[in-house]
């Protein structure tokens, strides 16, 4: 048996194309890798961690184990059209190898099996392997009747908003919606003229048989398996320009962050397979505030992705992200949304500029004496309730302190790293640096989480141990050197700000603190989930209503706790909700200095 | 007999229960404060004349105390007006033909503009505070000193939108300049500062009243809006602000510092519009029936404005409405 | 060139006529917000760069306004991004957007 018909020709320019541009793309990728990333894949891969990318290729790749926790609907809806596409081929394949035995069978002859094989000779499994294929083919098309009600109704799947596609994504879309109901089609007219087939197959081609003659169907034979072929053949040639890229991407993906490879500052050729393993699904839409609360939906990720895959991101949809991380928190496929938004700005924006802040030389405002640095960060200078909350704190903990800036400092430098400008904020963190070193602290506080990220994850600090006040206060706590009143009268309610929440991943200690004081009630929105107070200093775009706006939505779900004061534990998040509350807001610091026993 | 029920015993709605009375018109004021007065209690002398504001208060009382059928509720509110019926916060309902509301304004909470450290350093005061010192007849720092070296900063909590109070409060920046003068003439020695964005002197005697302040007082303008305070070691305040006339940023120390805290929309207006239909303005203001035509008129017939309810107004002017508010409920309840 | 010892002063006024203010007017249109400045200074106050440097914030975007282009771009380098500016602006203006957009229309990039 040769295993060709003419119209098998679409399926086979298809899939020919498909490989040669995913494997071109893939080579060039990782030849354009760096060295060391290149050493950390050779390092990586006779290590235990390539089985356990393989079994998260299997959970998530096949099951979609992620999606399933986001939203269960989604979840089977990508779950069906994966694992059972997989399964399909894979059963496919044991069909023709129990018919022929492990002989080389062209691509095609597995595809078409039905075709070049109506009535295969295996009558004993053959039963058995036609209701597998019956129940497979149903279990797939379950999950494009999902699809297409998804389209038409996404709400009912839980998403209020799905994605705006593309013109490939549109032509794969339409053949992948295709390709399931033709080849149930097609099998099922197969079953009609020749026998065989299992329940769905098997009945729908009974069912032809009794309302269409022997004529019509076999007119109709070879037109539905082309119409089959064309559909494949259209949505390979078509995917590797679409969102369905991802269906691939995130295989080599996996195995490339197993083998700890990650996103950095600038841009680099790992980047591309994290923004072709995009699929587009759309859940990064629901959480963005900017959409929630603001009604703009052309910035998030998945379009942010989608434009720098397609080299066509402006400053404009690239700036306009609070870079809160919601999204990225329920991302999938883990994309880190943050560092390639970030790494877009500054392939953008950065300019070398050597002369940049050279006023900074020399600079030494700083006051006092002491093993433990105080870094209040510019906008704590705005709120001096929280600067005069610390000095008490350290005064009843009779701690020395070295108070960095006081009477004014020099930025942290996370802010122009935000916008892009990387190298020229590096001149910030240089300077910070040197003064850190200068007056040999061991320990260093403050009071801003925004600084609080850059000086743990680029100051490199060695020797000294950087801390946010919330985690400092609670060790004196637990230290025994700050004591604090009780009251159950007291009811408080946190608002957990971006940068130390989703950021540093400080969610306890803050909690903890206001929950030796007094009662404290959760909002809505909490921990993972809670909401940015509008004003993230990442968000170069929005204007000051904007803002306003956000920080309204978020004090009011605070204030609807209940609670008679919002506690936070960030000064710009303090002042938006202030904006906002009609509760009084205060600075954990502040409840814990006005609570000192 | 015809019966009006004014809200608020502010200096608008006596002066409205005032000339009602002398129409034959009874009136029933409703004030949640123990007493009548309102704001102006609080008030040392009124700008430009420095009058005593206990002089015209006094006035306005000794009017009231001899007009007729005037009932007056202290410590209670309305909580639901119609033109014929008033519910209170006790619970009690009273009847009527028409009503006046003059429930005036809220101060802004200095509080809330963290950065100028009021409530957080000594010496950082309002207009307001330092209304009530001129009143005891004596300024003094938390030290028992004599201020040296004061500054006034204008717009504290107007025409601000981080504070949500987009409109100009219009009568502080003649407080300013009015209190700079009593200071020089309490502290000839000290220096006084005002800072401020626009200096807005509307009124008649205003503009000569500033002249005088420069002039005969020696007291400096600087023409900047100060960004922060901090304390220095020496137990004083340091502020910053850029002169903008000379486009560099200043600092200085200074003993004290006046904030001339705006004039808010009454806490009580959303409740005006949710419980009695009417309609407050984006600034947050009641909105009057005309800006032109009908400025003491509210969208309900029945329903008159007086005072700073509708927008912030000095004193006079809220006299003003106090009698343009009288007669035009009067014109109504008798139509 | 020659060093004469002396120069040719330029005319120190904003001459308006002559101004080419199409750059100008892209700024504002991007940023209409940056018309509403009133000029009272908290932000050249609060500023970093501007309590070091001869930075002004107020003073380059205003001249930017006018069409006066030149040495803006040098001088919105010097600013650090660090937003207090922006906590403070009674106006609500995007203080930050503005240095970004005023290098982005004036710079090279």
């Amino acid at each position: 048996m040769t295993f060709f018909a003419k119209f098998c020709i679409p399926f086979i320019i298809g899939t020919v194309f498909l490989f040669a541009v995913v494997l071109i793309k893939y080579l060039t990728w990782l030849r354009d890798l760096p060295k060391s990333d290149l050493k950390l894949i050779i390092r990586g891969i006779p290590t235990p961690r390539t089985l356990a990318a393989v079994w998260e290729v299997v959970c998530e790749s096949l099951l979609h184990r992620r999606i399933f926790r986001v939203n269960p609907m989604l979840g089977y809806m990508h779950m069906s059209l994966a694992f059972g596409w997989f399964l399909l081929i894979a059963v496919g394949w044991i069909e023709t190898v129990a018919y022929l035995g492990l002989r080389w069978v062209p691509l095609q002859g597995h595809v078409f099996f039905k075709y070049f094989v109506p009535l295969n000779g295996i009558t004993e499994h053959k039963p058995l392997f036609d209701f597998a294929m019956d129940a497979l083919l149903l279990f797939v098309l379950s999950g494009v009747g999902l699809a297409w009600f998804k389209r038409m109704r996404s709400r009912a799947l839980g998403m209020k908003r799905t994605t705006k596609h593309i013109l490939f994504d549109r032509i794969a879309l339409s053949a992948l919606w295709c390709i399931f109901p033709v080849r149930l089609l097609a099998e099922s007219i197969t079953a009609a003229i020749y026998g065989g087939g299992s329940f769905l197959t098997g009945g729908i081609g009974s069912g032809l048989a009794s309302i269409m003659s022997v004529n019509t169907l076999t007119l109709l034979y070879e037109p539905i398996w082309w119409l089959y072929s064309i559909a494949l053949g259209t949505f390979f040639v078509a995917m590797p320009f679409s969102r369905y890229m991802h269906i691939f991407t995130e295989i080599p993906l996996i195995f490339l962050r197993h083998y700890r490879l990650k996103p950095e500052d600038k841009e680099k050729s790992y980047d591309n397979f994290e923004v072709e393993a995009c699929s587009r699904c759309g859940i990064c839409i629901d959480p963005c505030q900017l959409q929630l609360q603001l009604g703009i939906n052309d910035v998030q990720s998945v379009y942010f992705l989608r434009d720098r895959r397609y080299n066509m991101l402006q400053q404009k949809i690239a700036n306009n992200c609070l870079m809160c991380g919601r999204c990225e928190q329920t991302c999938p496929v883990g994309i880190n949304l943050n560092t390639l938004r970030l790494n877009s700005r500054t392939s953008m924006r950065n300019i070398p500029n050597e002369g940049r802040y050279n006023y900074l030389r020399g600079l030494d405002r700083s006051q006092g004496e002491g093993q433990v640095g105080y870094f209040a960060g510019c906008m704590t200078l705005l709120t001096p309730n929280t600067m005069t909350s610390m000095q008490r704190i350290f005064e009843a903990a009779h701690e020395k302190v070295w108070w960095a800036d006081k009477e004014g400092g020099v930025c942290c430098g996370r802010p122009l790293r935000l916008t892009g400008e990387t190298d020229s904020a590096q001149k910030m963190v240089d300077y910070n640096k040197a003064l850190f070193a200068k007056h040999n602290i061991t320990t260093l506080v403050t009071s801003c989480p925004i600084c609080l990220r850059v000086l743990r994850d680029e100051y490199n600090l060695e020797g000294i141990e950087v801390l946010h006040h919330s985690e400092y206060i609670l060790r004196l706590m637990r230290q025994g050197r700050l004591r604090v009143r009780y009251s159950s009268e007291l009811s408080f309610t946190y608002h957990d700000p971006c940068e130390l929440g989703r950021g540093s991943g400080i969610y306890d200690e803050p909690r903890a603190v206001i929950e030796a004081i007094g009662q404290l009630l959760e909002p809505e929105h909490n921990r993972k989930n809670a909401f940015c107070c509008g004003s993230s200093v990442a968000n170069t775009a929005i204007n000051d209503a904007q803002q306003l706006t956000i920080a309204q939505h978020v004090a009011a779900e605070l204030d609807s706790t209940g609670a008679e004061t919002v506690v936070t534990a960030c000064p710009q998040c303090k002042k938006a909700i202030v904006r906002g509350s009609k509760r009084q807001v205060m600075d954990l610091s502040e409840i814990v200095a006005q609570n000192l026993r | 007999m015809k019966h009006v029920i004014i809200i608020g015993g502010g200096i608008a709605g006596m002066q409205c229960a005032c000339t009602l009375a002398e129409k034959g018109i009874a009136t029933t004021i409703i004030e949640k404060d123990s007493d009548l007065g309102g704001k102006i209690r609080s008030w040392h002398v009124l700008f430009p004349t420095f009058t005593p504001a206990d002089q015209v208060l006094s006035a306005v009382r000794h009017r009231l105390a001899k007009a007729e059928s005037v009932t007056i509720k202290t410590g209670c509110e309305a909580v639901k007006i119609t033109p014929k019926c008033v519910t209170l916060s006790t619970g009690e309902e009273l009847t009527c033909d028409a009503v006046v509301i003059a429930t005036g304004f809220t101060l802004f909470d200095a509080r809330l503009k963290e950065e100028y450290g009021y409530g957080i350093y000594d010496n950082v005061v309002t207009s307001v505070d330092l209304e009530q010192m001129f009143n005891k007849g004596e300024v003094r720092l938390t030290s028992g000193l004599t201020p040296r070296r004061i500054a006034i900063l204008h717009c504290v909590g107007s025409r601000d939108e981080k504070v949500c109070q987009r409109h100009c409060s219009k009568v502080c920046c003649v407080t300013g300049v009015k209190q700079a003068i009593e200071l020089k003439k309490m502290f000839p020695a000290a220096d006084v500062f005002n800072f401020y964005m626009d200096i807005r002197m509307f009124g008649p005697g205003y503009e000569e009243m500033y002249r005088e302040a420069q002039l005969m007082h020696n007291v400096h303008f600087v023409r900047g809006r100060i960004s922060e305070v901090s304390p220095t070691i020496d137990g004083r305040l340091q502020i910053k602000a850029e002169d903008t006339l000379t486009g560099r940023p200043l600092k200085m120390g200074i003993d004290m510092l006046v904030l001339l805290i705006g004039m808010r929309s009454n806490d009580m207006n959303p409740t005006l519009e949710a419980e009695s239909g009417l309609k407050c303005q984006p600034s947050g203001f009641m909105q009057p029936k005309d800006s032109f035509l009908g400025n003491v008129e509210s969208p309900i017939e029945g329903i008159f404005y007086a005072g700073a309810v509708t927008a912030p107004k000095n004193i006079g002017e809220s006299i003003n409405e106090g009698t343009a508010a009288a007669l035009a409920a009067a014109e109504w309840i008798n139509k | 060139m020659i060093n004469f010892g002396f120069s040719i002063s330029k005319p120190r006024t904003i001459d308006i006529d002559r101004n080419n203010l199409h750059k100008s007017n892209e700024i504002m249109h991007e940023m209409p917000e940056l018309q509403t400045c009133i000029g009272c200074g908290t932000c050249t106050a609060t500023c970093t760069a501007g309590n070091l440097t001869e930075f002004n914030f107020r003073k380059v975007h205003t001249l930017v306004r006018r069409g006066e282009y030149q040495g803006a771009y040098v001088e919105m380098n010097k600013c650090m991004l660090c937003g207090k500016c922006r906590l403070l602006c009674p106006r609500g203006i995007n203080t930050r957007g503005v240095v970004m957009l005023i290098k982005r229309k004036l710079g090279d990039f």
